[in-house]
Formats: structure tokens, sequence, C-alpha cells
């Protein structure tokens, strides 16, 4: 008996937790604000400014902000099984642009054309807003973003005698001279095609265009093999990263190497944000585990790749999109975040710490220092990938990695080509 | 009147458990294998109607090459690290038996640390030892006369990548193969061995004559979990290939199935391959099954 009378006291504080469990998740609602979440992807929103949302969140509606950072190589997959489930969904997300047409296309995300004109209207970066657009409707709008541009060793290209290049082939042969044995001209990854697309887009070369109703991949297109033709002939005789290295961390090679005091890379391409983590390496005052960077302008300097007739190359328009779920509970509640991020003062702190604002309105806030101005010059002529409804199929299956690591690795560039066009096409399409 | 009742009650008491395995197994499986036969894409992960396209997902996965190919390498990956696992597991169980208390005592203590080991901790050491510019490893091979090992890249061929891949998983399971092996030697008779060296059987000859055929029921056990488990294997291969490259050379069955649903958010197709590894595990355990279902005959 007395047996019994333990297992009905456990079972009694087991039932007494299940109901305090369920109170703590109801309690917010009646103090009058809605709690939501908010996923960023990776760490290029510095946590100054994910307080500042916090903050500025639970002021505007008493709720309560959850930001939750996903890691880029797995968001795909989160993003595809989270997003349909109103019980896991985030209530607002940060998506990476190039997936926009994907996830819109398939009604993920929440109509917002109603609040466009609150959350900046037509001063948004166009092509961002486009492709989060669908039927004139907008779903996904702008978040940030941030083109990539060169990074160099002034020291080692003046000691060289070299300029900075004017040319595209310029920039080539330059980067091939500053190869040693220990020492990569031009630090790029055999499989990033993030950065190596520049070449083909230099070139006029596509990734997929449209033919009709229907998406083809389009690398087997002459523009596009010239463009990979240059690629390989660089990564061939200017790179020492290895060939499965896709995009990376680059910014590590440029700096000097604590143990022999010397760079792993001449130039490397990184988006904007990399020069925080680029200059004069010393251990970090606040946790001697690490180390902080300081640029040191007479070192380093950075520079817009250059077209193949001079002027400015074509780069990927990195950055991201945000949106709501469509199946998220708190709709209006999401709203009022958007509201908060298309603010003067967000957008503006965007600016200021680096990040291409999405209201351009506010791209004086990024300065006139050298970075503001290649950060400017990149993007005016930077591109997106194709609007496919399949192209987050064709980054998640990884297939574009696979192609650039075997045309890096020397392979038979038509060949490839055409084994490759004929796999993308089928995953373009939706 | 009474014999009957005694007879039912074995069943009632069968009906519990099976239940929860229909309900906690039957589920998924029956989901996997409606979803195997149906067009089932993002749109359909976002509530648009799936339609039924009978074996078509089967049909174009049996044509591709690549699916053989990476059935093939997960086969020889299983097979090989399966049985590397056994022969380690087993010679360090007969190693249990052999030494003195203390030495046991140690080396069961640090088997059991290796197989508590989360994971996901386990793999970010073992990708930091193999690392290509500051691992332990290369470091190590590095100082051996006439070995050239600085930067080289283990990640970097498929090959090394699963001799990689192989040594981490056999690490972590030699732990459970000893253990299981160590218990069912505890269970061979003393006089036997003796009567056996007494009669001048070499230790090669006990071990073949008298230790495995006594323990055959732990050593078919352990291996078909083995062998199972690596052909299922995942999260070691994924973080792998975070850390090296996710192209297409680098899967096994699990990442391939991975890649092409939660990725390329073909969900169909996935499922499909899904329900191939379960015919692949099946037809493994097959042997076994056979041989328990004699043994409970005879």
């Amino acid at each position: 008996m007395r047996k019994m009378r333990k297992i009905g006291a456990v079972a009694a504080a087991t039932a007494a937790l299940v109901v305090l469990a369920g109170c703590s998740t109801a309690a917010p609602e009646d103090e009058g604000g809605q709690d939501i979440t908010l996923w960023l992807m990776g760490g290029d929103t510095p946590d100054a400014l994910r307080d500042y949302l916090k903050t500025e969140y639970a002021d505007a509606t008493g709720g309560t902000l959850t930001i939750e950072e996903q890691d880029w190589a797995d968001a795909l997959a989160k993003l595809t099984t989270a997003l349909p489930d109103a019980e896991n969904t985030p209530d607002v997300t940060e998506i990476g642009n190039t997936w926009s047409p994907t996830f819109t296309t398939v009604g993920a995300f929440t109509d917002i054309t109603d609040l466009m004109p609150e959350l900046g209207g037509d001063d948004l970066l166009p092509s961002f807003v486009e492709a989060g657009a669908v039927d004139g409707a907008n779903y996904a709008v702008p978040y940030y973003f941030g083109s990539r541009y060169i990074f160099y060793r002034k020291d080692l290209w003046s000691a060289a005698g070299l300029p900075v290049p004017t040319t595209l082939e310029e920039f080539n042969t330059s980067a091939a001279a500053l190869r040693t044995d220990g020492q990569s001209g031009f630090y790029i990854g055999g499989e990033d095609w993030r950065n190596g697309i520049s070449w083909i887009f230099a070139n006029g070369g596509e990734l997929a265009v449209k033919n009709g109703d229907t998406w083809e991949s389009s690398l087997s297109d002459p523009s596009t093999i010239a463009g990979l033709q240059q690629l390989q002939a660089l990564y061939t005789s200017a790179s020492l990263a290895p060939v499965n290295e896709a995009d990376s961390t680059p910014w590590v090679n440029i700096n000097d190497n604590e143990a022999t005091g010397a760079p792993e890379a001449a130039t490397i391409i990184a988006p904007g944000w990399a020069r925080w983590s680029i200059g004069d390496l010393a251990p970090d005052p606040e946790d001697s585990t690490k180390t902080v960077a300081t640029w040191n302008p007479d070192k380093f300097g950075v520079f817009v790749l250059p077209g193949v007739d001079g002027g400015v190359a074509p780069v990927f328009a990195g950055g991201s999109n945000i949106a709501i779920s469509a199946a998220s509970k708190n709709q209006e509640a999401s709203k009022e975040l958007l509201k908060i991020i298309f603010s003067e003062e967000y957008q503006t702190m965007l600016g200021e710490n680096g990040l291409g604002p999405a209201n351009l309105q506010y791209a004086d806030a990024l300065g006139d220092d050298e970075f503001a101005t290649a950060l400017i010059d990149s993007a005016a002529d930077s591109k997106l990938t194709p609007a496919a409804p399949g192209w987050a199929a064709v980054e998640g299956s990884g297939l574009l990695e696979e192609f650039f690591g075997k045309v890096n690795g020397g392979g038979d560039i038509e060949a490839l080509a055409a084994e490759y066009d004929e796999k993308i096409t089928a995953l373009l399409n939706g | 009147m009474h014999t009957m009742r005694r007879s039912r009650v074995p069943y009632l008491l069968l009906v519990p458990a099976v239940a929860i395995l229909l309900l906690g197994m039957g589920y998924p499986l029956i989901w996997q294998i409606i979803t195997s036969l149906q067009e089932y894409g993002l749109a359909q992960q976002f509530g648009q109607p799936a339609p039924f396209v009978g074996v078509d997902n089967y049909v174009t996965l049996a044509a591709n090459p690549q699916l053989w190919l990476v059935v093939g390498k997960s086969l020889a990956f299983c097979v090989l690290t399966a049985a590397i696992t056994m022969v380690i597991g087993v010679g360090l169980a007969l190693l249990m038996t052999g030494v003195t208390k203390t030495a046991r005592l140690i080396l069961q203590i640090a088997l059991l640390l290796a197989w508590a080991m989360p994971v996901v901790a386990a793999m970010t050491i073992w990708i930091w030892l193999f690392d290509r510019r500051r691992g332990v490893i290369n470091y190590l091979l590095d100082m051996i006369p006439g070995v050239e090992m600085n930067r080289f890249d283990w990640l970097a061929s498929p090959v090394t990548f699963l001799l990689v891949a192989s040594i981490i998983v056999v690490w972590m399971s030699v732990p459970f193969v000893a253990f299981s092996v160590y218990a069912g030697l505890t269970q061979v008779s003393d006089e036997v061995l003796e009567a056996a060296s007494l009669d001048g059987a070499s230790g090669w000859q006990r071990f073949w004559g008298i230790i495995a055929p006594m323990i055959r029921p732990v050593l078919s056990i352990v291996l078909l979990l083995q062998l199972i488990w690596d052909l299922r294997v995942f999260t070691q291969i994924k973080m792998l290939q975070d850390a090296g490259s996710a192209s297409g050379d680098y899967d096994l069955l699990g990442t391939y199935i991975y890649k092409l649903g939660t990725s390329s958010q073909d969900f169909g197709a996935a499922s499909a391959v899904s329900i191939l590894v379960l015919a692949i595990t099946v037809a493994l355990s097959w042997f076994y099954i056979r041989s328990l279902l004699r043994e409970d005959a005879a």
C-alpha cells in the first residue's frame, strides 16, 4: 500500500508539472504581448543590432522576441521542414536572396503588399524585391545586401611592382605572378561557385536562362564556357586553396599567419563585413584565447573586381531577404517586427556596420571610406542567381559545388558543362 | 478451461509492445511507402495535393548510375568497417579476460568513456585531429623521416575521406562490441578450456574450436547490429562533409537521402531510396533471422 501511495504522489507531481508548463506558455498573452521568433542566418547581423531588435520589439508590443541563429549550411533543410509547420515555424525569417523565388512560389510566406509603403516602398533594393515577388504581390523583402570585392596585401603587390588592376585579365595575370610555393596569389576554393561565377558574369555568361516558360541551365553557353576557362586557369595558376573548398573564410589566409609571420594569400575576394576580421592581429584584451584584427591601411587595401574591358565586373549580389512565415500564428506581431527592421534607425545601424541597408535612401550610412565605396561600386553591377522556382533545390543538391570543383580540378569544361546542364535543368523548374 | 486461459495470457501481454511498435514504427513506415509512390516536392510540403505516380520514383532511381555507385560504396564501407570493428572488439574482449583486474578496469573505463562521448563532440575533436593545417595527425606523420604529410588534405579525396570516416566509426563502435563479447566470454566455462589445453590445443585452436562456437550467438547479433548501424551511418559523414566537401563523391546512403529530400526537396525520391535501404537491411538480417528460427525449431 505504501508503495502505491508513493506512485500516486509521483503521478500527482507530474500532473502538476504538466499543468504548470501549460500555464507558462499561455502567460504572455495575458500580459498583452505576443512572443515571436526570428531566424537569422549565420553571424552576419552583429549583436548590437540583435539587442536593438529585442528591446524595440518589447517596447512596441510588450512581447518577447527570440532570435535563433541558423547555420547557412543547414538553413535550407531547416526552412523546408519548419516553415510549413504552424507549431515549429519561425514567425519571421531571414532567407538567402537566391532562395526567395523558390519559397515565395510555393506559398511559404505571407503577402505583405499592403505593408510595402510603410517598409520603404520604391526605395527598397529593386532586384531583391523582385526575387521575393510573384505576380505583382510582395512576399519577401530585402534585408541587407553585401556584394563581394577584393581585399589585397598592398605590401606584397607593391613589392612585386604590381599596380591595382584595371581589367580582369590584368587581375588574373597579377594574381598568378604573386603565387609562390607557400602563398596563393589569389585564394579561391575549387568548389567556391559563389565567387567563381563572377568570371562567368564578367564574360557575359549566365547560369540559367528562361526559354519561354521553362528554365534551362546554360553552362554550355559559349560565354559561360569562356568564363569557366578563365576561372580554371586562374585557380590553377594562382590559388593554393583545396579543390574541395567551397565558400569559406578566406580572411584567415590574408592575415599574417601566427606561426610563420607571413600571409598565405596575397589577395582574396570576400563580402564587405570581412574587414572586421582583416588586419594586424593582437591578443584580445578581454579574452586571451582570441585575437582581434586591426585594419592597417599601409598593409591592406580593397578594390572592386575589374571587368573584361575595364570598369566593374558583375559579382554575386550577396545578401538576404526577410519574410513572414505564412504558417505563423502571430501575423500582426510579425508585421510589427518588420516595421522595426525597416525603420530609419535600424536601417542606419545596418549601414554603419557595413551591411548594405535594404532601403537605399539610407545607403549614406555606409559612410564614404574605401569599404563603402567598394561596396557601393560592386553592388551597382552585381547580379543575382536565376529566379527559377527550383533554384533552391539546385543549391541544396550541391551540384554547383561539384561542377566548379571538377572544373577547377582540371576537368574537361565542355563535357562537364553538358553533363551538369542536364542534371541542373532537371531541378530548375521546381 | 484452465489450459485455454493460460494460453491466452502471453498474447495479451504482447499487445502493448506490438501496439507501441505499430504506432512508433508503423506510421512512419507507411507514410514513407506512400510518399515513395507520390510526386512529393516543396509545393506538396506547403500543402498542395500530392499526385500518385506509381513506381515512377523507383524507375527513375533504378536508371540513375549515381545511386548504384552510392549503394556500392555504402555496402563496401559498412562491411569493411563492421569487420574491422569486430576484429578489434573481439581482440579487446579477449585482452580483458587475460589481464589483471586493475588493467581490465582501466581498459573498461577507457572504452566506456569513448562509448559515452556524444557524437558531435567526438566528431569535432576528430576533425581537428585530421585538420589540414594544424592537425595532430599530419604533425606526427610529418615527423617520420621520409614522410611528407605537411598540409595533406585527408578530406580531399573520397578514398581518404571514407578512410577517416571508417576510423572514426570503428573508434565509436568498438566499445559496444568489446563489452558484449566480453560478457559472452565470461560464460565460457574455464573447465572446458583447461581440458582443451591439457589435450594440447594452442591458443588459436582454443579460440576457433571452443570459444568462437560457444559465443556464436553473441558474435552474430553484434555483427548484424554493426552492419546495420554502419549502413545507416549519417552524422559522422555529414560532419566530415561540413568540414570538407559536400559534393556527391563523398556521399553514402544516409547523406544521399538527406540531400535528395531535405536539401533538394524531392521527398518522393528520397522516400524511395529509404525503402531501398530498408530492403537491404532486411536482406542483411535475413540470414540471422533464418538461423534463429532454425535454432528455435531444433
